[in-house]
């Protein structure tokens, strides 16, 4: 067991973990932010995508060790009340269907708008194709991705 | 039109020390014995409280099909209240609710007249106290919004101010259900109701649940299907730091691998015990487990298909309609081919996993689970609990397709909670999920047709042959039964039809996933019948037509019919919608499908190019749907586009291989799922009418695939009679 430090949604925390656990558990099992998911363990699915140092990564990869002294952004921090635009355009295009892989795809989505805020069709699918959603509710997250756009161009 | 509530159950109601009015149903746990006891409990399903916020019950699980909003939206809109001042909160287990399972795409079909009625009922009496208020006949009032409204006069009061004095109504026995033209919630798209908690994070499956003194666990399991534990060396595990325990499994001193029909056990295997997920994860990596695998067949996918392709030829007849033999002597030709389907896995987003708290004589469960009942089922076999030490919570889940169905993953906690006496949280790795599942079948279909001059088809015979879920669930009753119908397509349309199964045993675990047997049966019959328009030189859809003939009740099995005048109108919108008669650009083509499931029927058309480097790409998707009522637009749609989203992704990917008895695939890498980047445009209509609301999370699936397939033809001239494509086009 070692001590680390993160600053977590903005929030300064010191935690004791295994150096090689991985961030998403140090969230999900310490920290109590259960909006970053678990589906593959191994990077293939983005579940677990968080934002460190203003970069999207698949936190189930990522060790707290290399996480340490980073900032880290989760589904919870992306805004007060849960009204960040993007997250605004998923519930207007009531995106989910079991919802699971959601967050993971809201913060790709905050990811690339916040380097590429006028992104095309072809970005978008390739930086959103290193998510899965088994429920198939891709049309909506395209949708939703068209009107997060314009709003954040407005 | 009148209902009433059937059987045990009938809905009272009490008023709250809150002052609330309760509605629920009063329900009768005991077949009455020769001693008139009252046995009788009450499980809330509506409470408005004096404010006027109406909570409702969700009362079946929630596995993002959205019934926790669909229900509800039901129930509301019978009752006349404001959607914005209606809560939804999940219901627990409770035998009262009956039907609690989700599956077959039944929700709204077994609970559209249990709504309406519990509705109507507190409608009733909500009415009933207003007329006594405002001093008018009930006959002049209506609720709209959250108010009762006197027609005449736009007088009104809001529920939150009748709660008392409708408690004190007495509710009749028939209730009048409103008119459906007067709907202002069904019909109008929702959003779900738990939509900002998933944006937000904040919605929690059981996955992220937590308990005081919870113990976290995982297991390996033996990757071969039936194999054992022989003996482990656990001295390294033990070593990392925050193992607590480790535990071996083995189901035969619990009852063997089915705790019931249809009722799967644990596998077994060696579970690590531990402070966290992350150390009971890397426990098991360091386990050194001898297994025991005397008892495997230790199959592989090449001989359990040559073995189907065996038995084609040793079956048993399981649906005959005129005389095939006679049809084979008048025709003037014939048609024939090979279809074959493979494994496929569940792969839900959260994988499976299960809370419970054994720690005590009650056994307390949060479970990702589709059969509350069967988990009930198999607490009380395997631990002899009452009914009355059983209690579980149904979070919302994070995917189900029949995976869910079953339960083994909950035996596995209980079973760990019980020897630990201390909460258990049990999270299966993604590739646990994978190796263990209850796949589909796979199957090898042989399908003959034989023709008249006119091109007409006079006989029919569809052989299929495969190992069935009926044998390895250990359910009752015929093989055949899951996996060829007598009433599969096209069962009443051809006169000299036969329909044969070939049993084959094997080790492999098979179960229900999302659209069950017509996955197999309906992509071979829908391929088929492409090629046999192509044999006679005409349009796929003019002959599907033809073949169906003109709009009337056909009758299927006994006294079951349907309208084929309504799967004619989703075709013949189909063929609009997609412009089905317009020319297309080089490489690309149009495939067509239809089907009816869950009283609901679809018609697909799949667009693909393939071009000069024989690389496929679905382009679009149309499907028209005539699923009765659509309760929630929003959501109904969402399932369309799931279920062909999943139909596809199974057609070109899906394919779970088996080597020495066990599974191959063990996470996405190598069991692949459809990315955004992939997805084609997928327009979706309904078809408007008054008839009562119909399955629809299955119904869109099984023709995906035949239409892709038949799609592939007309783009390049390659027909898949094989799933998954894979590399077919490629490879040519
Ligand atoms: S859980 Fe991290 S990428 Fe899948
Ligand atoms: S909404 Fe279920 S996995 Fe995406």
């Amino acid at each position: 067991m070692s001590s680390f430090k993160l600053i977590v949604n903005k929030e300064k925390k010191t935690i004791s973990a295994d150096p090689d656990t991985p961030l998403l558990w140090v969230l999900r099992d310490i920290l109590g932010l259960t909006g970053t998911k678990y589906a593959c363990g191994k990077g293939l699915c983005g579940s677990c995508t968080v934002i460190v140092n203003g970069k999207s990564v698949r936190s189930c990869t990522l060790s707290v060790a290399d996480a340490a002294q980073s900032e880290v952004i989760t589904i919870e921090g992306l805004s007060e009340k849960g009204d960040h635009p993007i997250q605004k355009a998923w519930m207007e295009a009531d995106v989910p269907q079991c919802g699971y892989c959601q967050p993971g795809f809201i913060m790709s989505a905050f990811d690339l708008l916040s380097k590429n805020p006028n992104p095309t069709e072809e970005e978008v699918n390739n930086v959103l194709s290193g998510n899965i959603c088994r429920c198939g509710t891709y049309s909506r997250i395209r949708k939703a991705m068209q009107i997060a756009v314009k709003v954040g161009n407005q | 039109m009148k209902n009433t509530l059937g059987r045990r159950n009938f809905i009272k109601l009490t008023a709250s020390a809150s002052g609330a009015l309760v509605v629920g149903l009063h329900f009768q746990s005991c077949a009455p014995k020769k001693e008139p006891v009252e046995n009788f409990s009450f499980v809330p399903l509506i409470e408005i409280d004096t404010e006027g916020w109406v909570t409702l019950i969700a009362k079946n699980p929630e596995i993002g099909q959205g019934v926790k909003t669909a229900l509800p939206m039901i129930l509301a809109e019978e009752l006349g209240a404001d959607w914005d001042k209606v809560k939804v909160v999940q219901g627990d287990y409770n035998k009262a609710y009956e039907e609690q399972w989700a599956g077959g795409s039944y929700a709204v079909i077994l609970n559209w007249d249990l709504m309406r009625t519990a509705g109507a009922k507190v409608r009733y009496a909500l009415i009933g106290a207003a007329s006594q208020k405002m001093n008018v006949p009930t006959s002049e009032l209506i609720t709209r919004k959250g108010s009762v409204v006197h027609k005449k006069t736009e007088k009104s009061i809001p529920f939150g101010d009748l709660v008392a004095a409708a408690s004190q109504i007495a509710l009749p026995e028939e209730v009048e259900f409103k008119p459906m033209d007067t709907y202002e919630i069904v019909g109008k798209p929702c959003p779900q109701v738990d939509l900002d908690n998933i944006v937000n994070g904040s919605v929690q499956y059981t996955i992220d649940l937590k308990l005081p003194d919870m113990v976290y666990a995982t297991v390996l399991k033996n990757p071969v299907h039936k194999g054992k534990v022989q003996s482990f060396d656990d001295s390294q595990t033990r070593k990392i730091s925050g193992v607590i325990d480790v535990i071996p499994l083995d189901n035969s001193n619990y009852g063997g691998r089915l705790i019931g029909p249809n009722s799967p056990n644990f596998v077994n295997g060696v579970a690590v015990l531990a402070n966290s997920t992350w150390a009971a994860f890397k426990g098991t990596e360091k386990l050194e487990v001898v297994w025991d695998n005397s008892e495997s067949k230790k199959e592989n996918t090449q001989d359990i298909f040559s073995h189907y392709h065996n038995q084609l030829n040793t079956t048993s007849v399981e649906r005959q309609d005129g005389n095939i033999d006679q049809a084979r002597r008048r025709a003037v030709s014939q048609v024939e081919h090979v279809y074959e389907l493979p494994f496929l896995a569940h792969v839900t987003m959260e994988p499976m996993n299960c809370i419970v708290d054994f720690s005590s004589e009650m056994c307390e469960v949060w479970a990702p689970t589709q059969n509350p009942e069967a988990l009930e089922q198999g607490l009380i076999k395997l631990f002899g609990l009452q009914p009355e030490q059983i209690k579980i919570h149904l979070p919302r889940m994070g995917g189900g397709f029949g995976r869910r169905y079953y339960v083994d993953y909950a035996m596995d906690a209980a079973v760990l909670s019980k020897k630990m006496g201390r909460p258990v949280k049990l999270i299966w790795t993604r590739e646990e999920d994978i190796k263990h599942d209850w796949y589909r079948p796979a199957s090898v279909q042989r399908l003959s047709a034989w023709l008249d001059q006119d091109g007409k088809v006079i006989g029919w015979r569809q052989v299929l042959s495969n190992a069935s879920r009926v044998t390895s669930l250990g359910r009752e009753g015929n093989p055949a039964g899951t996996e060829i119908d007598e009433y599969d397509f096209p069962a009443g349309f051809v006169p000299n039809l036969q329909f044969e199964y070939g049993h084959v045993l094997s080790d492999v675990p098979l179960g229900q996933w999302r659209a069950v047997g017509p996955t197999a049966t309906a992509f071979a019959a829908h391929s088929f019948l492409n090629e046999l328009a192509i044999h006679n030189k005409k349009d796929h859809i003019d002959f599907f037509l033809e073949f169906l003939g003109p709009p009337r009740m056909v009758p299927v099995v006994g006294d079951f019919k349907y309208d084929t005048g309504r799967l004619r109108a989703v075709i013949e919108k189909v063929r609009e919608n997609s412009n089905w008669n317009s020319p297309l650009p080089e490489g690309q083509g149009r495939g067509f499908a239809a089907h009816r499931q869950a009283g609901s029927f679809v018609a697909e058309v799949v667009t693909v190019e393939v071009n000069a480097d024989n690389q496929l790409k679905i382009v679009r998707v149309d499907a028209v749907v005539d699923c009765g009522i659509v309760v929630n637009p929003s959501g109904a749609e969402a399932q369309v586009e799931g279920a062909i989203l999943e139909g596809l992704c199974a057609a070109l990917y899906g394919e779970i291989t088996i080597e020495d008895g066990a599974t191959v695939q063990s996470n996405f890498h190598d069991y692949r799922w459809m990315r955004l980047g992939e997805i084609p445009e997928i327009h979706v209509e309904f078809i408007k009418n008054d008839l009562p609301p119909r399955g629809l999370g299955e119904p869109p699936l099984p023709p995906a695939a035949a239409a892709l397939a038949n799609a592939i033809y007309a783009a390049s001239g390659v027909r898949i009679r094989r799933l998954p494509i894979g590399n077919q086009l490629l490879d040519i």
